[in-house]
């Protein structure tokens, strides 16, 4: 085969593929048109990219979803530039708040458009603009009125419970949605780990989603005042079963892994347990929990793994389990690493009363040639 | 030889087969495997087995079907009518791998060579004959690659079957030959009336003999590359002759999984290596000491952005 | 800091005249930007299966799925007008062509809902979430 080409260097060739609300071109009423703009980012402190609706009304933020070796085809035409980006609105008082925080040390009440100025970036005073900021400045700041005016002070108490508010909202979409927010074994399509998610789970991770439009400090404060205590930083060695709190419930396959060559699984993951499962979730779990927080450990860390090496295969897979006996096996299958499947790991227990567990891990390749 | 079944969908495999004789249900038979297409950069590849009563050795032997290569394409065709004739007591199957499927095949992540393609084909025939009910005593075999180790394989798969593997068996053994007509024909056939699923018009017809070496083929190459797509699926995209087209002519292509291995590739993704998740610093923060972004967004590939 | 001043303007008038493409997400870098004979090749030649599409795109197999934009959102594709060579000055996009499906391919796998661009699918509706209004 010929030899591969290097990749050239990505030049930015103005063209972008976009999913944007529909507000966004709102052809009503605009007496000028939406841009793009280059505002502070409230949690990194450095420049980030958002757009003003037409007359500044509404604040969009612009995410861009990427993946390496990605291109599209538009109509008739190739564009190299694989990323879509994805236009939501924003709540303005992110961006706004970090001005009155910084003027709020002053103690003092002042009006917010002499607050809300950055010679950095001049466009913040837009933000203003937009409808919803005045009218929902009460949430982070005191206001007093004089005359015609109005006076702010940024209110950490206020905006503490303004920020619960938010996290309690995003705790009820993420269930809603069933957004997988525990330590199971999420992405590959073989087993999914049932993990059971406790309301601690999706504070602490809804508190994450809004730490991202917050300085770290604020996150931090807002984290005591959802009374979730620190996790440990997870560079120090821990053992894994300690890492993260999870729910001591043993972890159960959710699929039959007798069935491993049904096409259709992966898609809607069967909600019945087998027999053996249920034999499995009503009988003894003395010793099992031992291993459920093995599991839970390992599959965290394989879960990263995974997360990064990508696509699982279909593989039809014999099951062991009958012929050993062992009540649980977790197969984790890797692909992506070149061109050969990488078998991860095989981990298997045992229900033996004698011998309550026995677990085995094998991580090493599989097939190809 | 009724080859509508592949023409309707000519990017996958198809099998083709005459019906099996009653003959060959009672009586013990032999079969030849051959196949045809082999090299060319254009068409399908396709694999014929022929079977018969070993009583009716003789027969086969004295229809001329000898020597199959050096026949003309209308000796050719003339053959095939002979053996459609001897439909009581000659059977055939022809499995048709579209170029689409070696192409797929050959350039899949888990590669799977025109070796291991072409064993595995020979054997699903042969397992056909026998799923069939016909009554194999004897399988002979036409080899290009080492035919030691492949009659050894063969003869483990099919135990109680002679299998006879060898280099230009089609010019030894009339079964063989009958084999090779059957897959000859089928490939000529098909070439000729080549369906284009490309919305193409009035594609040239005259693309020689499919062999890279032809200078009609090259110019038919040179003529409908296309530069982002390549070639239509005509083509198998895994012969270096078409590789090479679309490297100098074409747009170049990546896929994630060509030439660096994937702790290189994980490396320039700023991504960490897999075992970093077996390490004690496992879903620690390797890159800027400062904030990381919550796993929603990078589960999701998704980021901020400073500049469009 | 300048190009913090720089804006880019979208024409929002432009999207009147944007037409509707097909657009696919490809599991490869194609190096080109410019015209593909997309429906010829690849819609020409694309099967629908019961749960998934298949193709093959120079030899290799795909197998992909169409998704639609979620709710309330449009598909849009930016063209920059005027490309100007300084960095300072403002830019200005139009509205190309607008889709409310995508289609996305996989190298060989087939599609499923882990794959990364149908879990971001997920964003937006997370994101009214995140900046909704917060009652009083």
């Amino acid at each position: 085969m010929a030899t591969k080409k290097k990749r050239t260097p990505t030049v930015q060739h103005g063209s972008w593929v976009a999913i944007a609300a529909d507000s966004t071109i709102d052809t009503q009423n605009h007496d000028s048109d939406p841009a793009f703009v280059r505002l502070r980012n409230p949690s990194t402190d450095a420049a980030s990219l958002y757009m003003l609706s037409s007359g500044d009304v509404q604040l969009f933020e612009v995410k861009a979803f990427e993946e390496d070796f990605h291109s599209w085809f538009v109509g008739q035409t190739v564009q190299r530039d694989g990323r879509l980006l994805f236009v939501t609105p924003m709540d303005p008082l992110y961006l706004i708040m970090p001005y009155l925080i910084k003027y709020g040390k002053e103690e003092k009440f002042q009006p917010v458009d002499q607050v809300v100025m950055d010679e950095e970036f001049p466009a913040c005073s837009r933000l203003l603009s937009c409808t919803r900021s005045l009218a929902s400045l009460h949430h982070i700041a005191e206001e007093k009125a004089v005359g015609q005016q109005t006076f702010y002070r940024y209110s950490p108490e206020k905006t503490m419970n303004w920020l619960k508010k938010k996290v309690e909202r995003t705790v009820g979409v993420l269930k809603a949605r069933s957004v997988s927010v525990g330590g199971g074994v999420k992405s590959t399509t073989y087993i999914r780990v049932k993990s059971e998610s406790g309301d601690e789970d999706y504070r602490r991770y809804a508190h994450g989603l809004i730490s991202e439009y917050v300085s770290e400090d604020l996150s931090k404060e807002l984290l005591k005042h959802l009374q979730l205590p620190e996790l440990a930083s997870p560079k120090e060695t821990e053992p894994p079963s300690k890492k993260r709190k999870l729910s001591d419930k043993p972890v159960e396959a959710e699929e039959d892994y007798t069935k491993f060559n049904s096409a259709d699984f992966t898609r809607k993951p069967p909600k019945k347990m087998t027999a053996a499962q249920k034999s499995l979730a009503k009988g003894d779990k003395t010793g099992m929990k031992t291993m459920s927080s093995f599991f839970s450990g390992q599959a965290q860390r394989l879960e990263g793994a995974l997360h990064h090496f990508g696509q699982m295969d279909r593989v039809p897979l014999q099951p062991q389990s009958a012929a050993r006996g062992p009540t649980l096996v977790l197969l984790l299958l890797l692909r992506g690493c070149g061109r050969r499947p990488l078998l991860l790991g095989v981990v298997r227990g045992t229900r033996n009363p004698q011998h309550p567990v026995g677990v085995e891990v094998v991580i090493g390749r599989a097939g190809g040639h | 030889m009724d080859l509508s079944p592949f023409d309707t969908d000519n990017s996958v495999s198809c099998r083709l087969a005459s019906q099996i004789p009653d003959v060959c249900r009672t009586e013990d038979c032999c079969l030849g495997i051959d196949e045809a297409g082999r090299g060319p950069v254009l068409g399908p590849m396709v694999y014929g087995i022929c079977f018969c009563p070993v009583s009716k050795k003789q027969e086969l032997k004295e229809s001329k079907v000898a020597d199959s290569k050096t026949l003309t394409e209308a000796e050719r065709e003339n053959l095939f009518r002979a053996l459609d004739e001897a439909r009581s007591y000659i059977g055939w199957a022809l499995q048709i791998l579209s170029p689409n499927t070696i192409s797929t095949s050959m350039l899949q992540r888990t590669k799977y060579n025109l070796n291991a393609l072409s064993h595995d084909t020979a054997i699903g025939l042969v397992q056909y004959a026998l799923d069939s009910g016909v009554q194999l005593k004897e399988v002979f075999v036409d080899t290009v690659g080492p035919a030691e180790k492949y009659e050894e394989k063969l003869s483990k798969l099919f135990p109680g079957i002679e299998v006879t593997v060898r280099p230009k068996a089609d010019s030894l053994f009339p079964v063989v030959s009958a084999a090779s007509i059957c897959a000859k024909v089928a490939r000529d056939r098909i070439v000729k009336g080549w369906k284009f699923a490309e919305d193409l018009e009035d594609v040239d017809a005259d693309y020689g003999s499919g062999y890279p070496s032809d200078p009609k083929t090259k110019a038919w190459l040179l003529k409908y590359l296309d530069p982002v797509f390549g070639y239509p699926q005509f083509v198998r995209f895994s012969w270096s002759t078409a590789q090479t087209l679309m490297d100098s002519k074409g747009v170049t292509v990546h896929w994630d999984d060509e030439d660096e291995d994937g702790e290189k590739a994980a490396q320039r993704q700023n991504n960490k290596s897999m075992l970093a998740y077996f390490s004690a610093s496992a879903g620690g923060n390797e890159q800027n000491p400062t904030r990381q972004t919550h796993r929603f967004f990078s589960e999701r590939r998704l980021k901020s952005l400073d500049t469009l | 800091m300048s190009c913090n001043t720089r804006v880019t303007r979208v024409q929002v008038s432009s999207v009147g005249e944007a037409q509707r493409v097909p657009v696919h997400l490809m599991p490869c870098e194609i190096e080109h930007n410019g015209p593909a004979q997309v429906s010829k090749y690849l819609t020409a030649t694309t099967k629908d299966c019961k749960l998934e599409k298949a193709v093959s795109f120079r030899g290799r197999g795909l197998k992909g799925q169409e998704i639609s934009c979620p709710q309330g959102y449009t598909g849009l594709v930016l063209k920059e007008i005027n490309k100007s060579s300084s960095d300072q000055e403002d830019r200005t996009l139009r509205v190309s062509s607008v889709f409310d499906k995508l289609t996305y391919w996989n190298l060989e796998t087939p599609p499923n809902s882990d794959d990364s661009i149908v879990m971001a699918m997920d964003w937006p509706e997370l994101a009214e979430a995140i900046h909704g209004p917060v009652e009083d």
